[in-house]
C-alpha cells in the first residue's frame, strides 16, 4: 500500500500536478475591501468613464451590472436581506424617494457644494446630475406645428406616434408622466395620455442608447419624451432629432446614487459618492455627458447645454415619490384594458 | 449473484479472476489517460510560463524605453520653448520629436499637449485631438512626476510625462500611444499561433487583446470570474488562462490558451477510454471464462468422481496427466479408491472363506456320528467276545467323542469330571496303571460351569508329559473357592514342566513349544469366555511335579437337573 502510495506520487510530480494551478489567481483576486458592486440605469458611455476614472484613482475593483431604473429597484427589492449590490447609480429622485427603505442614509461631507433643491432632506440618497424632461421630434417626418409642449401629448394628431419608455422600468418616464400630472392636474389627464399612446411603449431596457432618441431618429415613432442629455447627444450625433422644451416647463429632477442598506463594501460606496459629487466628475459630465451638474459652482448659464426656452416648474419631488405605487398601478391596469 | 458465487469453486474462480483482471486493466488504462491529459497540460503550462516570462521582459524592455524617451523630451529645449511659446518653430520640434522617438515610433505614437489639454504635435498622421486636463491621464501625470501608464478606454495603452518648468509648474505633456498595431509588432512572434494575449492594467482593463473585436467580452467574462473566485475560462469556456503580474509596475500579462484537449476531443478521448474499457470487460470475461475452467476442472473431476465413489462405483479413474498440487490430489484419489476397492475385495473373500470353513465344520460333524456308530459296534464285539477292556475303551471313546461334538459350550463341573475320569480309564488302560488319578470335587461346585473340555487337556497334560515315564504316577484333581472364583486344580508328581514354558504359559503367550498347545488353548478359551481377569496359571508342584490353576467365575445351571448327552 505505502508502495502504491509511493508511485502514485511519483506520478504526480512527473506529471507536475503538484502545481496544477501555477498562477496561484488568489494573489490575484482583490480583497473585499477593494471591490465594489454598482447597479446603474446610465448608458455605458457616461458611467464606464467614470467608474473607469474612479478604479484609476482608488484601486478600487468596481463591479458593474445595468437595467433600467425601475427594474434595478425591483431586484434591490428582492435582494435586501442579502444584497449584492453596494450602490445604486442612476434613477429618478421621485423613484429613490419611494423606495428610501432599501437605502442607507449618506450625506456627504460636499453636499454643502450642491444646491440645496436637489438634495434629498433626509440623505437617503444623494443627486447626481440634473435632468430636464424634454420632448424631441423628427424634424424630417414633422416639417410644420412640431410638439410644444405637455399639452400636444394628449393632442389626437399624435396618437400611436408618441415614443415613451415603460414607466415601470425607466426612472425617468416615470418622472416624465409624473411631470405630465403636475403640469396638466385633471382627472383625464392621464388615461388621455395613455390612449394617446395607443399601447405603445418601448421597453426601456436598452443599455447603449436612448430607445426613445433611436425611435424618433429612426422614424417609428414622431415624437418622444426623453431626458435633455439624450436629446442632446441624438442631436450631437447628427441624427434626425430636434428639442422642444415644453412651453408649460419642465421638471429638472435630478438623478441620484444611494447607498444600498447592509451592503457588503459601503465604505467604498461612499468613497464612489464622494467622487461622483466631486468637481472632476462633475466638470466630465457637462463636458462630455451633455448633462446638467447638480454642483453651485457649476450650474451657471455659461456652463449648461443650449438652455432656450428652458422653464422649470416647481416639481414636487415627494409628491411624485408619494403617487408612485398608485401611479404605476393605473398604468398597469390601463396596459391591461383591452 | 451472492448464491451463484459461492454455490461453485469455478464460479469463485471466474468471479476473482474477472475483478482482479477488470481492476487492473481498468486503473491501467484510467491511469494511463489521466497521465497523458495531465502530461501535456503541464508541458502546455510549461510553455506558457516561458511564453508569459518572454512577453514581460519585451514589456519591461519597451516600458523603459519610452519612461527615457518622454523623459528626454520633456527635458529637451526645443519642447520646453515650443510649449512656452505656443505655436512656435514646429520643425525644430518635430525633428527632435522623430529622433528621440525613432526606435519606438515603430509601435508608439507620441504626442505632445500643451497645458490647456490641446494636442500641439503628433507623430500621427491624423490631427491631434484635445484632452481634460482634469481628467484621466493627464491628470494623472500632472499629480506626479513620473511617467504614468493608463488604459485608454478603447484599449491602448498611453504613457504619460508632465512638462515642468523650472518653478514645477506643468507647462504641458508628452504622451507615448500603444494601439492595437503597436501591440502586434511588439508582442509577435513571442507566443505561440494558438495563443492569445491579454494586457490588463491593475483592475484588469485591457490595453490590448489579440483578438480585438472580442476584448470587451472576454475580459467582463474574465473579471466576473475573478471576482467570483471561478476558474478562469474567458468567455467561451474553452480555455486556460495563465497570469503574470509585472514586478515592477500596475501591468497583467494574461495568456490565453486553448484547452490541450478541448471538451470535444476530451470527449472523444472519454468515448474511446469507454470502448477501451468494454473491450477490457470483454477480455477479461474471456480470460476469466477460460482460466476458471481450466483451474476448477480438476476439483470438478474430483468432485464428480467421489460422488461415483459415494454411490459405490469403485471402478473411477481420474486422468490427469498434470504434476501439481492437483495432479497429485487425483493420484491419492486413485490410490485411495484403489486400496479401498482392494480392501473391500479381501474382505468379502474372507467372508467367503469363512463361509466355506463353516460348512466344512458342518461337513465334518457328520463324521463323528459314524465313528462314533463304529464304536458302539467295536463295545458290543467286546461284549461278545467277552473282551470287556474293548468294551470299556470303545464306551469311553464314544463318550468323549460324543461331548466333543456336542454343541453346548458350556458343560456342569460334574459332566466335565465324568468325561475326565473316562479319559483317565483310557489312559489306565494304555499305562497299564502306573499312575492313579484322584478326583476330589466336593458337591457343592458340582454343578458350577464350565467350558467343555477345559480340565481334560490339563489330566492329558499331567498324564502325558508328567507321570507317564513314572511307575507311580499320581495325579489330583480338586476345586476350592477363593475371593468368588472358582479354582480348579490339576497337580502330579511327574517330571514337571520347564522353567522357560512355565514363563510363557503365565505371562499369557499363546504360542507354546509342542505338546503343551492344549494349555495354551484351555487359557485361550477361558479368556475369551470369561474375561481377562481369568485364565489358566501354572507353578511347580510343592514336591516336585507340577501344578496348574484354573481360575473361573462360580456359575451354576440354571435349573439344577441331570443333562444328558445329546444323540
Amino acid at each position: 500500500m505505502r508502495r502504491l502510495a509511493a508511485l502514485l506520487a511519483a506520478l504526480l510530480l512527473l506529471t507536475g500536478c503538484g502545481g496544477w494551478d501555477e498562477n496561484g489567481w488568489d494573489a490575484f483576486i482583490p480583497a473585499e475591501e477593494e471591490r465594489l458592486v454598482i447597479y446603474t440605469s446610465h448608458p455605458a458611455s457616461v458611467y464606464d468613464p467614470i467608474v473607469k476614472e474612479f478604479e484609476e484613482r482608488t484601486g478600487v475593483w468596481v463591479l458593474v451590472e445595468t437595467g433600467g431604473s425601475g427594474e434595478l429597484l425591483d431586484r434591490l427589492e428582492a435582494e435586501k436581506d442579502a444584497p449584492r449590490c453596494d450602490l445604486l447609480f442612476g434613477g429618478g429622485g421621485d423613484s429613490l424617494t419611494a423606495q428610501k427603505e432599501l437605502f442607507a442614509p449618506y450625506v456627504s461631507p460636499l453636499a454643502e457644494e450642491i444646491i440645496p433643491d436637489f438634495l434629498c432632506g433626509d440623505g437617503s440618497w444623494t443627486p447626481f446630475s440634473s435632468l430636464p424632461v424634454v420632448l424631441i421630434y423628427n424634424p424630417v417626418l414633422v416639417r410644420t406645428n412640431p410638439p410644444e409642449g405637455w399639452e400636444s401629448l394628449l393632442d389626437p394628431v399624435w396618437r400611436g406616434r408618441i415614443a415613451l419608455a415603460d414607466p415601470a422600468v425607466s426612472g425617468l418616464s416615470f418622472t416624465a408622466v409624473s411631470t405630465l400630472l403636475q403640469v396638466l392636474p385633471g382627472d383625464g389627464t392621464l388615461e388621455a395620455f395613455h390612449r394617446n399612446l395607443d399601447g405603445r411603449t418601448l421597453s426601456g431596457l436598452s443599455e447603449v442608447v436612448d430607445e426613445v432618441a433611436d425611435a424618433v431618429a429612426e422614424g417609428s415613432c414622431t415624437i418622444g419624451i426623453t431626458a435633455e442629455s439624450a436629446a442632446l447627444e441624438a442631436i450631437q450625433a447628427g441624427r434626425d432629432v430636434a428639442l422642444v422644451y415644453p412651453r408649460e416647463g419642465t421638471s429638472a429632477a435630478a438623478d441620484g446614487m444611494a447607498v444600498i442598506s447592509g451592503c457588503a463594501h459601503e465604505e467604498n460606496a461612499r468613497r464612489f459618492i464622494d467622487f461622483a459629487l466631486g468637481g472632476d466628475v462633475q466638470r466630465h459630465l457637462i463636458r462630455t455627458c451633455q448633462r446638467r451638474s447638480v454642483r453651485r459652482e457649476l450650474y451657471s448659464p455659461e456652463l449648461e447645454p443650449e438652455t432656450d426656452g428652458l422653464v422649470l416648474i416647481d416639481y414636487d419631488l415627494e409628491k411624485a415619490a408619494g403617487m408612485r405605487d398608485w401611479l404605476l398601478s393605473v398604468w398597469q391596469s390601463l396596459e391591461e384594458e383591452p | 449473484m451472492r448464491a451463484w458465487i459461492r454455490r461453485s469453486f469455478r464460479n469463485r474462480v471466474f468471479v476473482t479472476m474477472l475483478l482482479g483482471t477488470l481492476a487492473v486493466l481498468l486503473l491501467c488504462g484510467g491511469l494511463m489517460m489521466w497521465f497523458q491529459v495531465a502530461r501535456s497540460e503541464a508541458s502546455l503550462a510549461r510553455e506558457a510560463g516561458q511564453q508569459l516570462t518572454e512577453l514581460e521582459q519585451a514589456l519591461d524592455a519597451f516600458q523603459s524605453d519610452c519612461r527615457r524617451m518622454l523623459q528626454e523630451m520633456a527635458e529637451s529645449t526645443v519642447v520646453h520653448s515650443a510649449l512656452r511659446r505656443g505655436g512656435g518653430n514646429s520643425r525644430t520640434l518635430y525633428q527632435v520629436l522623430f529622433r528621440t522617438t525613432e526606435h519606438l515610433r515603430d509601435y508608439a505614437r507620441f504626442d505632445v499637449y500643451d497645458s490647456r489639454g490641446q494636442c500641439r504635435y503628433t507623430t500621427a498622421a491624423s490631427a491631434g485631438r484635445e484632452l481634460d486636463t482634469g481628467w484621466g491621464l493627464l491628470r494623472a501625470a500632472g499629480e506626479t512626476g513620473d511617467t504614468v501608464f493608463r488604459t485608454g478606454t478603447d484599449g491602448g495603452l498611453t504613457a504619460a510625462l508632465a512638462v515642468r518648468d523650472f518653478s514645477g509648474a506643468v507647462q504641458g505633456y508628452v504622451t507615448a500611444t500603444v494601439e492595437q498595431g503597436g501591440f502586434e509588432r511588439l508582442f509577435g512572434g513571442l507566443y505561440t499561433t494558438t495563443s492569445e494575449v491579454l494586457l490588463l492594467d491593475g483592475v484588469w482593463r485591457a490595453a490590448y487583446y489579440s483578438r480585438p473585436a472580442q476584448t470587451d467580452a472576454t475580459v467582463k467574462a474574465l473579471r466576473d470570474q475573478l471576482l467570483d473566485g471561478r476558474p478562469l475560462t474567458g468567455q467561451e469556456g474553452e480555455y486556460r488562462f495563465f497570469a503574470l503580474k509585472q514586478r515592477d509596475g500596475e501591468l497583467t500579462l494574461l495568456l490565453q490558451q486553448p484547452r490541450a484537449f478541448s471538451s470535444l476531443v476530451l470527449g472523444a478521448i472519454y468515448l474511446a477510454g469507454g470502448l477501451m474499457g468494454a473491450l477490457c470487460l470483454a477480455l477479461s470475461l474471456l480470460c476469466a471464462w477460460v482460466l476458471s475452467r481450466h483451474l476448477s476442472q480438476p476439483v470438478h473431476q474430483l468432485d464428480e468422481a467421489m460422488g461415483e465413489v459415494e454411490k459405490g462405483n469403485f471402478d473411477v479413474h481420474l486422468e490427469t496427466g498434470r504434476a501439481d498440487e492437483l495432479g497429485r490430489l487425483a493420484s491419492s484419489f486413485n490410490r485411495m479408491t484403489e486400496e479401498y476397492r482392494l480392501n473391500l475385495e479381501r474382505s468379502v473373500q474372507r467372508q467367503k472363506e469363512l463361509n466355506e470353513a463353516k460348512l466344512r465344520m458342518m461337513q465334518a460333524q457328520l463324521n463323528p456320528h459314524f465313528l462314533y456308530n463304529t464304536l458302539d459296534a467295536v463295545k458290543w464285539l467286546g461284549v461278545t467276545h467277552q473282551v470287556p477292556q474293548v468294551a470299556g475303551l470303545a464306551t469311553d471313546l464314544a463318550a468323549i467323542l460324543r461331548a466333543s461334538i456336542s454343541g453346548d459350550e458350556l458343560v456342569t463341573l460334574e459332566r466335565e469330571l465324568e468325561l475326565v475320569e473316562r479319559y483317565v480309564d483310557i489312559q489306565s488302560i494304555r499305562f497299564a496303571d502306573r499312575f492313579a488319578c484322584e478326583i476330589d470335587v466336593a458337591d457343592r461346585y458340582q454343578s458350577c460351569l464350565v467350558p467343555k473340555l477345559a480340565l481334560q487337556p490339563l489330566v492329558e497334560n499331567a498324564i502325558l508329559h508328567g507321570v507317564a515315564d513314572k511307575d507311580d504316577g499320581y495325579v489330583k484333581v480338586w476345586a476350592e473357592e477363593k475371593d468368588g472364583d472358582l479354582l480348579l486344580y490339576v497337580s502330579d508328581n511327574g517330571r514337571g514342566i520347564p522353567q522357560e514354558i512355565l514363563d510363557r504359559l503365565n505371562s499369557e503367550d499363546q504360542e507354546l513349544p509342542g505338546g503343551h498347545l492344549g494349555l495354551g488353548n484351555v487359557d485361550s478359551i477361558i479368556r475369551l469366555y470369561f474375561g481377562p481377569g481369568y485364565g489358566l496359571t501354572a507353578q511347580a508342584g510343592p514336591d516336585g511335579g507340577s501344578r496348574v490353576e484354573l481360575r473361573l467365575p462360580v456359575r451354576r445351571k440354571e435349573g439344577d437337573g441331570a443333562e444328558g448327552f445329546d444323540c
